[in-house]
Order: C-alpha cells, then structure tokens, then sequence
C-alpha cells in the first residue's frame, strides 16, 4: 500500500468481502463432506455414468461448435473483405442477448413435427407421417449443443476478433518475409497467437454451458445438473447434492487453471496494434460464402428468434400482460441494478487492492470471490440457502434475546439473498473487465500523485476512477444483463410476491404458453442489447 | 473512501429489503401449485376476510427452504401438487396438526392424514390419453410394457413426481421385482426419450409420433380450453385404466399448515377457506380437478368423461414406496 | 562486384499524398547502406517498400538483376527473397529460438534444417538458449535471433528497421562491428534505417541522407561529411556550426574575421550561412584586445571541453549566438577571448526556414 495511514479499512474491507463472496462455496464443499456412500454407488451403478458422459460430451459439442461458429467469423471480420463487414462487425455479437432457453422453445416449435418447417415440407412433397422421411431431432444433446452454440458463440468471436486486431503487425510482416502468404502467415502466426484469448473464451462458453439449466432440461439431456436435481429434490440428500455439485465445480476450475498453466510461457503484449494489416483478399465466391456463413449466424442467433418472439407478442399480448409486465420488469431491474452495482463496486475493491497493495496475497481476494462463476445457479442457490439461514437464525435468536421483536428471514427471505446470489455468480465477470482496466493504467501513475503531494484517496477519485470509467460501466453492463436473465437461483431464491421476467417467461414457457410470455422475453432480450451497444461504440472509438 | 461508501450502500440495501413477517393482517403461503391456478382462489378469501395473501411460486426446493429456515420460516400455509410432498414435509416434521372441524367433515378420511397434518383438496388421476382411431379400449397401467406398443408411448420424465406417485403404486400393488420388469418394458416401447410436460405428450400424439401418453386427467380439460392446444386434445381420447381391476391411480393435492406458522389462525382460515364448498366448486371449475369435498359437482367437462372407479391403494403406501420407485426408475434408466 | 538493388525514380503515395518521390539509388553485393534522416522523413517506408508492404506509384525496383517490380507488376513479400529485422525484432512468442530460426526455411528437409539452424546458432551464439522463449531472452539475444531467423532464408538483401535503438549504449558499439563483420563475412547486402549518424559511420559503407521523401545524398560516410551537398545533410549530420557572413568581391566578413582570396560559388543571399567544423576555428592565442566571443556554456567530453561561443561585439547582420569549440584549453564561462577561422575550403548553404 502506499499510503500506509489508512491501509487497514482498507485491508479488512476487501478481505471480508472477498471471504463473503467465497463463503458459500466453502459452504457447499462443507455441505458435500460425509455424503453419504450408499447413494453415490447407487448412483455410480445406474445413471451417473451416462450424466457425466452427457455432460463431458455436451460441454465438448459446444466448446467445439462455438470455435467453429466464433472463429471463423471473427478471421472474417478481422482479416478479410467480407461483404457486409462494417454491419456484421457488431450483429454477431447480438445472439449474447438471447437466453439459451428462449431459443430452445422457439426453435422446439419452429423444427418439430408439427412445427411450419416439417408442415411445409410434408405439403411440398406429399409425405404424411414421420416414416416417410428423415428430419433432424432437436431436443437431443446434439440439438441441445447447437442452441447453446448458436448463443454463445459470441463470446469466441468477440475475444478472437480482438485478438487478431491487436496483434503486432510486424509478425505477420516477418512471417512474409520468411515466406508465407498472407493467408498462410495467418494461419501460422495470427491464429496460433490468438490461442490464449480463443482459449479464455472457450472457457466461459464451458462455464455458460455446464451452469446452463432451462435448455438441457427441456431438451431432457440428463447431465450431472440433473443428478444434482435428482439427489436432492428426488431423493431428499441435500449432502449428496452438494457433493456432486462440489465435483463439478472442481472439475470447472480445473480445466480453466489447466488452461490457464498450459499457456503460461507465451505472454505476448503488442505495443504496435495491427491497425492497417493487410487483409486477405477472397475471391468472389469466397466473400459470398464467408457472407453467408456470418449472415446465418446473425439471423440463426438472433433475427430469427427475435422475429418469432416480435410475432407472438404481437398476436397474443394485452393491456393485461402489459401492467403485469412493469411489475415483474420493476423487480427485474431492481436486482439487477443492485446487484451490478455491488458487484461492480467490490470488484474495483479487490482490482485497486491487488494493484496497490503489492504483497503476496494481493492478488488473492480477486481470485477468491470469482469462484462463484464455476457454479450453476442452482446449486449456488442452494448454498445461499445454507449460508444465510443460519445467519438469519442467529439474529433472530439475537433478537429474541434481546427482547426485540423478531425481524424473521431479513436474508434468506428478502431480495438480498438473490442479489448477493448474483454477485457471487458474476463477481468474476466484473473482476475481468476491471483488473483489464487497471492494468492499462501506467504503474507510474500510482507514483505521481504522491510525488505532487497527492492523497491517496485523492489520487483515486481524480486519476484511476476517471480512468476506469469504461471499464466499470461495462462491467457494469455486462453483469447487469446477466442478472436480468439469470434463471435458476431466482427460481429457488423467490422472496414473497416477487417475480422476476425471467421466473416469469420462463413459468409460462413451461407450461406450453411461450405466447403469453413472448413480450416479457423480449424484454429480456431489449435490456441484453444495452452492453452489446455499447461495447460496440467504445470499440469504434 | 471504498470502505464508507461500501457501508452506505449496504446499509441502502438493507433499508430497501422488505419485511415480510410479523405484520397483522396477512398469511404467507409457499405454493408449488402454479399462479393461474390459486390466484384467483386467493382473490376470493382476500374479499371474504380482509387477509392478505403472500405467496412464494416454487416448483423446486420448498421442502429444502421451509427445513433451512426452521423456527424463523415467515411460511404458514403449504399448497402441494403431490402426496409425496406432503408425506416429505410429514416426514421432516415440518408441519404441525390441525384440529378443524369444518376440514374433517368436508375432506373424507382417505383424503387426508389420520394426524391431521395434511389434508387433500383435489385429486387427480394418472390417465392414459390415447390416439383418437384407436377408439375406446379399457387401458391398463400393466399394458403398457406390452410390446405391441413397441415405438408408441410418450411421456414425460419418470422423474416427475406424477410418474413416481405411479411406479410407487406399482411397486405396492405388484413387488419391486415385478415393477421393474415392467418398468424396462415401458421403456423399451417409448417413442422417445421422456421429456417436456404432460400436454407436450399429447400434443405428440396429435403430431403422430406416438399412440398411446401418461397424463393428469385436468390437462385435458386445459388443452380443451386453450386455442392452440384445443387441436391436440382434440386428437385424443382420454382413459381410465385398471377399470375392470383395482382401479385407476388417484393422486392428491393437498395442504398444510408449517410448523412454525406465524400467523396460524388466518393459517387455519384459509385452509377451511380452500375446503369450503365455494373454494372448492373454484378448483372442479377453473382447474377441472376432482373436488375432494363431498357434494361439489366436477365441472359439466370433466363429467362427461365419465365415472370412474379410483384405486384406493392408501395414500402413505404410495409415498412409502417413492424412494423404491426412484431407484426402479434410475435402474432401467428410464429418463436416458 | 554485382548489382543486388537498383532503384529508379521511386515515388509512394499514401491517400493522393506524396510519401516518397524519386529515389534512385544502387546497392552492390556487400554492401551496407545507412537510411539516415529525422523522424518522418520517409525512411521506414522506404525499406517497407522495398519488403513489399508498401505499393509503388511510379519507379522501379531491380533486385539482383532477375526481379523488377514496378507499379503494374507487384511481387509479394513472400517472394522477394528479402530478410528484415524489425525494431522490436517481432520473434514469435508462441514458438522456441530454433523454431523461430527455422521458420522461414520450412520447404528444406529437416536435416537441412537442422544443418542451417545450428551454423546460425552458433554463429551468432545462441546455442545454448535454441530451446527458449523469446521473452525468457535479453534484448541483445532477441536481436540475435532476429538475424538468425531473417539469414537463415539466406535473402538477397537485409533491411533493418532501427536495428540497435533497443540496446544499451554502453554495448552498441560492440554489437555493430560484430554484426557489421558478421555481414561482411557472409557478403550480405543490406540496408538500415537510423537517425543516428554515428551508427552510420560505424556501420554502413555507403549513406543515404533522407529528407521529406526524397533522397539528398548518397555516398560514402567520409565524402558525404567532407562534402554535404546541401544544408539539411550538413545539418542533420551536425557537421559544425552555421554563422552569418558578408561577402564582398572576393573577400568574406564574419563576427570572427575575414577571409580574403575567397573563391568558388559564394554569393550573397537572405539566410545563407557558413558552415563552420570544429576544426576550422582556433583560439588566438595570447590576444587580450580584440576579443570577438564569449563563452556561454562548457560541456566535458572525453578528448577535452565543448565550449558554446557566442558573438560578442558583431553588428546585428553577422551576430551568432553558437559557435562549437573544442579545446584542452580551460576557459571560464563568460570569458571574453577572440577566435579566427582557419583557411579551409568553405561551405555555404542556405537555410530553408520550415
């Protein structure tokens, strides 16, 4: 620290705060110790095998279809005359704002037997019944992979277009020299050095997919979130739950360190961004077909569902639906309010902390408190539960004691367990964008204000928060719309009287009545738009 | 600077939460029935009384909720889909006795728990729809491992607490030994991996990609109503198995009181209230269920379905076996 | 000796603005020609052009003879047998020294390979870092591998951007006469941008002065500094000091005396001045009248003191306010003594204000 007067707030502050984040996690690990064996072997002897096969393998497809969808696209963007460059650069990033399990339903009504597409088929070319012809299924884990791929896919394009946009140019010249053709010194150079951020993004995409709920159960792919479900909701072992749900967990953590260890000798920071780089030229067949491959994307992720929902809202929504809307839209946007701004602000903490306090352990809060990102809402949901029951039996206990009158669940029962849900979940997202923030701040910068007989509060609120400025309103943005869709932890986390959109559509959804929720998933859908926009614009500057 | 603003805004937060409990005039219900369902019931005991009513939707995870919050639950009323949920609540001491006579009278004895913690307030019964040309035919739950159905039968999750309620009966009624065989056959004649709703089965049905589905009776009368679904019930012919044997599985909806009730006399109100003949005559109406109560009429629809003659399997065997049936139904991996 | 590169009327355009315009210039095999000029005057586009990242406009390039490139007839990068050596040396991080070097060679066999990498391992004494990372190497090794991966192709023609201004000062020197031998020794062409003219007399045969696009001078170091063809070269290479002077008939007037007999092209003109080395001036010694400057500033160098004389006594037309004096001589700042210009051949240019 530099200023040492005021340093311990500051580090009991941030310490607390990181520990709160990460005391659920510890709950759940806890919570999973002494499950009991009889029903892990049970378990083990019937239908986990197949869970964690289906979840291995879905995590796989999608890991492996979002490459194949993102990459391509951001190499088009990036290194290309595509048609239509200017406009795809930022309609590929607007699947982001669609929820994995809109998409599912919509696509379930559009592709399946008596959907329009096989109804138009069949009247086309006179078949009558399922025998007479093949057509793909899509609530299969294929299906399933597809969806999720189709929405978030953008997470590889965004991160691999950055990526090839701000190589160094000279390598790519170097490798001319030496040789190769553009499109070969592309493929031996950009993409390899792009590995790090395409890897980073394949990450998220996992962590997205093994959290992801709705989807996989409408589809009916059984994966270890279900035999989460299925130990403690079906059988009644909480322990047992939070013991999968520890496996799981870990197993997410370890792919992203293992990741993360696997390309630790190749740090590479370009000081010289590839502004003019020479694109590759396509042929006109080419640009057609890398047209059609980016316009499919746009329209499959998100025109395409976007316009169903537009039609359903506009056949089925009334004045009614409308009133109901604002009540549950005001609840949505509550926590999300709270929860990115909290969020936002904690994670400025443990950023400012690591960047100042130059210890060891400095780094430490910020990694802590972003566990949270490894684990489904659900089970998240749960450890909630666990953690701020007890608490909230403690101060009412206090309070009897007290003689007061009892101020029942204040924690547990209220809002604030779903916001600090949220924050536990997206604390990581929020750490990313800041700490990236931070670090393009000159160190000197720490320094100079002391050295002009500045404060360090000053030296705070006048140089590194004017700074950050774009960075904490997209994280704040990002976590934001995150909150808005999140699903499953408010689905279990529902204070009284208190519905959300998402709960909401996602209520009426299953019970066969998208139609009824279409305007609340468009809803959804407009506020995901927000950072997407604005990312875009700070990215043009 | 962090550390103050950070208090602030905590002590916001905080100052925004609501509270919920302790104010006079309300009950707080913990619902897994759906919003359409019991709202308007609630409207209707909210005119009569002058009592509030909070209400918390969960599909998933009440029982877990209600044991974590303990003697601090804000919780008073328990509204349940399943007869195994309610035995679960039993079973973690979670609810506490009734004494009413106004429910002992109207609820008729198999309805309810001889301790008085739980009472029925429908019931509901696990039908087979069927395809339309395949006329009226007495179906039976034993049938359908007949591999002459071999590729067409759809149902959801074996998973789903209605279709455990069912295996669970089977395992009563047959042995286990015998339940799983039955069970591998069943499996063996889906048309497709179990998945979606109830009404998702019949809609199915309706596209051809299966004859026969499992089903609560009421979805058909909510398929029959709705506009777009009117067409896959209309595909179907809606039976009552096991008629010339023990009879077709009858599940219940039911009700509580938590344990830890706070507000156990407007608890008690609404649970007499959700008895009552009007109540009651609501759920034969807008739900198309079977009213518990004797003398309320079912719904001019559900009547022309027809009788029917229930099983009588006691309600606590049924929820006995659940974890029997689980494991059944993991064995033959009925959901892969 | 053969010709490698041969320039003609080269012009680059860059959004209809005129980047580089008529260069010509000649490279024989061996040679080391120094781009030299201040920042912006268009040299790194110049090699850029020459790598082919750059589109021509108008001229030639000939390249050993056989390659013409001329703005209908581009050749890719790939394909011009060039080798370059960037400012930050560009390695791959992604990929080991030896990988790095063997880069450009992939078409060879692999015992070829190998062959070729380890001569230039140990030639430019790398050998034992062949299995490391770029960034797990010090600046003067990542330099070293630069060459090592830009020769192993073994290009026609070298070019290297700035190739010493990321290395200590202290080891510079050292480092230009081992690459400038190492060059030597295997005959390779090659060009370097700079704007350090001292890095041009250590390391090139041949100079090229640069200024606003166009080419000024090119010849050897020495010729160039005894003959500047005109005031940006004299000035950019800080050959002396520039003083005002009068000429009338023959004889020529300065704040610091007058030389008759003048000859040549002299001529009177708005902002012509006189090129003054150090050389040319000394201090007259033992005059206490007459004194004609006065010392305003004293630098210590290793042969001795840099004295900043100013004009002391001249009216305003021939006033100069510095002049460069090296002397063993100790002089007090502020002291008044007289200096005289030596006879020598003199250099007049004028100065174009900009």
């Amino acid at each position: 620290m530099i200023s040492g007067n005021n340093s311990k707030p500051w580090l009991t502050t941030t310490w607390l705060s990181a520990l709160a984040l990460l005391a659920p996690v510890l709950v759940m690990l806890l919570a999973g110790i002494g499950a009991p064996a009889d029903l892990f072997v049970h378990l083990w002897q019937t239908v986990l095998p197949d869970y964690i096969i289906n979840t291995l393998l879905l995590g796989a497809l999608v890991v492996v279809l979002s490459l194949c969808f993102g990459v391509p696209a951001a190499i088009f963007i990036a290194q290309t005359n595509v048609l239509g460059k200017k406009y795809l650069r930022w309609l590929l990033l607007l699947p982001l704002a669609m929820p994995a399990y809109l998409v599912a339903y919509l696509y379930t009504d559009l592709f399946d037997y008596a959907g329009p597409v096989q109804r138009f088929l069949r009247a086309s070319f006179g078949w009558s019944s399922p025998a007479d012809y093949w057509f793909f299924d899509l609530r299969t884990l294929p299906g399933a992979a597809v969806i999720l791929s189709l929405v978030l896919f953008p997470y590889v394009y965004m991160l691999a277009r950055t990526a090839f946009e701000q190589q160094d140019q000279n390598l790519l010249r170097a490798g001319r020299l030496l040789g190769l053709s553009t499109r070969q010194s592309f493929f031996k150079i950009a993409l390899p050095l792009a590995r790090p951020a395409v890897a980073v993004a394949a990450s998220l995409v996992l962590m997205e997919t093994l959290a992801d709920f709705a989807t996989v159960q409408y589809f009916a792919v059984n994966t270890l979130t279900t035999a989460i479900y299925d130990t403690w909701l079906g059988y009644g072992d909480l322990t047992s739950a939070n013991a999968l749900a520890s496996v799981l967990m870990l197993f997410i953590l370890f792919t992203v360190v293992a990741e993360q260890k696997s390309r630790a000798g190749q740090r590479h920071q370009s000081n010289r961004p590839n502004k003019q780089t020479e694109v590759i030229v396509l042929t006109p067949w080419q640009q057609a077909g890398a047209g059609i491959f980016c316009w499919f994307l746009v329209l499959a992720g998100f025109v395409l569902p976007l316009g169903l929902l537009l039609q359903m809202a506009f056949e089925y929504s009334d004045a009614e639906q409308l009133s109901q809307l604002m009540n549950t839209g005001k609840n949505s946007l509550e926590v999300a309010v709270y929860a990115a701004t909290l969020t936002v602000l904690l994670a400025l903490l443990f950023g400012l902390y690591r960047r100042l306090h130059r210890d060891r352990f400095a780094h430490v809060p910020q990694v802590i408190s972003g566990f949270g990102y490894a684990i489904p809402g659900t089970v998240i949901a749960m450890a909630m539960l666990a953690t701020f029951g007890p608490l909230d039996h403690w101060i009412n206990d206090l309070a009897e004691m007290l003689g007061w009158q009892s101020p029942g669940l204040v924690l547990s029962g209220s809002i604030f367990v779903i916001v600090f849900a949220f924050i536990v979940r997206f604390a990581a997202i929020a750490n990313g964008t800041i700490a990236s923030g931070i670090g393009q701040i000159p160190h000197s910068l720490d320094l100079a204000p002391a050295s002009l007989g500045v404060g360090l509060k000053k030296m705070l609120l006048k140089v590194h928060l004017p700074l950050l400025k774009p960075s904490l309103l997209v994280a704040w943005l990002l976590v934001f719309v995150e909150a808005m869709k999140e699903l499953p932890a408010v689905l279990l986390l529902r204070p009284f009287n208190f519905e959300t959109l998402s709960t909401q559509v996602y209520q009426l959804i299953s019970d066969e009545m998208l139609e009824q929720g279409a305007l609340g998933a468009i809803l959804i859908v407009l506020f995901g738009l927000l950072p997407i926009i604005w990312l875009n614009r700070t990215n043009s500057h | 600077m962090f550390t103050n603003t950070l208090k602030k805004i905590s002590l916001l937060v905080a100052v925004a939460m609501p509270f919920f409990a302790g104010a006079a005039d309300e009950v707080n219900v913990y619902s897994y029935r759906q919003p359409f369902l019991v709202k308007p019931l609630f409207d209707k005991f909210t005119e009569q009384t002058g009592v509030k009513v909070n209400v918390v939707f969960a599909k998933k995870g009440m029982a877990e909720r209600l044991s974590r919050e303990g003697k601090h639950s804000p919780a008073d009323v328990l509204l349940t889909t399943d007869i195994s949920r309610l035995i679960e609540l039993q079973d973690k001491q979670l609810l506490q006795p009734v004494e009413s006579k106004a429910l002992v009278d109207a609820i008729p004895a198999r309805y309810r728990a001889s301790d008085n913690t739980w009472y029925g307030l429908t019931t509901r019964v696990r039908n087979i729809y069927s395809a339309k040309r395949l006329g009226d035919t007495d179906f039976t739950y034993e049938e359908l491992a007949d591999p002459k159905w071999k590729g067409r039968i759809c149902t959801r999750s074996g998973k789903h607490p209605y279709n455990v309620a069912l295996v669970a009966a089977m395992v009563a009624e047959h042995g286990e030994a015998e339940t799983l065989t039955w069970l591998e056959g069943v499996k063996s004649n889906l048309a497709r991996k179990p998945q979606g709703s109830d009404r998702a089965q019949v809609q199915a049905i309706h596209q051809g990609l299966c004859d026969l589905s499992l089903g609560n009776s009421y979805y058909f009368g909510k398929m029959l109503k709705d506009d777009k679904q009117k067409v896959w019930a209309d595909a179907v012919n809606i039976n009552f198995p096991n008629q010339k044997t023990r009879g077709a599985h009858v599940n219940i909806s039911g009700v509580a009181m938590a344990k830890y009730a706070p507000h156990t006399k407007n608890a008690k109100a609404l649970m007499e209230f959700l008895a009552s003949k009007q109540a009651q005559a609501m759920y034969a109406e807008t739900n198309m269920e079977y009213p518990v109560r004797v003398g309320v009429k079912v719904s001019k629809l559900v009547a022309s379905w027809g009788d029917f003659k229930a099983d009588h399997l006691p309600l606590e065997t049924i929820a006995a076996n659940r974890k029997t049936a689980l494991v059944l139904l993991d064995k033959v991996q009925f959901d892969l | 000796m053969s010709e490698i590169l041969n320039l003609q009327q080269v012009a680059v355009n860059f959004d209809d603005k005129s980047i580089l315009a008529d260069i010509s210039l000649r490279l024989a095999c061996g040679e080391i020609l120094g781009l030299l000029g201040p920042s912006g005057c268009g040299k790194t586009t110049l090699l850029n052009t020459l790598a082919g990242f750059v589109t021509l406009a108008g001229g030639e390039i000939q390249i050993d003879g056989d390659m013409l490139i001329s703005p209908g007839h581009d050749i890719a990068p790939e394909h011009r047998h060039i080798g370059m050596i960037f400012q930050d040396y560009a390695l791959f991080p992604h990929l080991t020294v030896a990988e790095n070097i063997a880069f450009g060679i992939t078409k060879l066999s692999k015992s070829e390979q190998n062959l070729r990498v380890n001569e230039l391992l140990a030639l430019l004494k790398l050998a034992e870092h062949s299995g490391r990372y770029p960034h797990q190497l010090s600046g003067g090794q990542q330099q070293r591998v630069a060459i090592a991966r830009a020769l192993a192709p073994r290009p026609k023609l070298l070019l290297l951007d700035e190739p010493f201004s990321n290395i200590d000062a202290r080891l510079r020197n050292e480092l230009m006469l081992e690459i400038r031998q190492l060059l030597k020794k295997l005959q390779m062409t090659a060009i370097f941008v700079t704007h350090n003219k001292d890095e041009v007399f250590t390391f090139a045969d041949k100079v090229a002065v640069m200024h606003e696009g166009k080419l000024l001078q090119l010849g050897k170091p020495a010729e160039v500094c005894l003959q500047p063809n005109c005031y940006q070269v004299a000035d950019f290479l800080q050959l002396g000091s520039w003083i005002p002077y009068a000429l009338s008939g023959n004889e020529l007037t300065t704040a610091i005396g007058r030389l008759t007999d003048v000859s040549g092209a002299l001529e009177n003109g708005e902002s012509r001045f006189l090129l003054i080395k150090p050389q040319d001036v000394e201090i007259c010694e033992g005059e206490t009248e007459g004194h004609n400057v006065i010392v305003n500033h004293i630098s210590v160098t290793e042969q001795g003191y840099h004295y900043h004389l100013a004009s002391s006594s001249a009216p305003a037309p021939l006033a100069f306010d510095q002049l460069s004096l090296y002397s063993p001589q100790i002089l007090a700042l502020g002291q008044n003594l007289k200096v005289q210009i030596k006879p020598h051949n003199l250099l007049v240019f004028t100065k174009d204000r900009h």
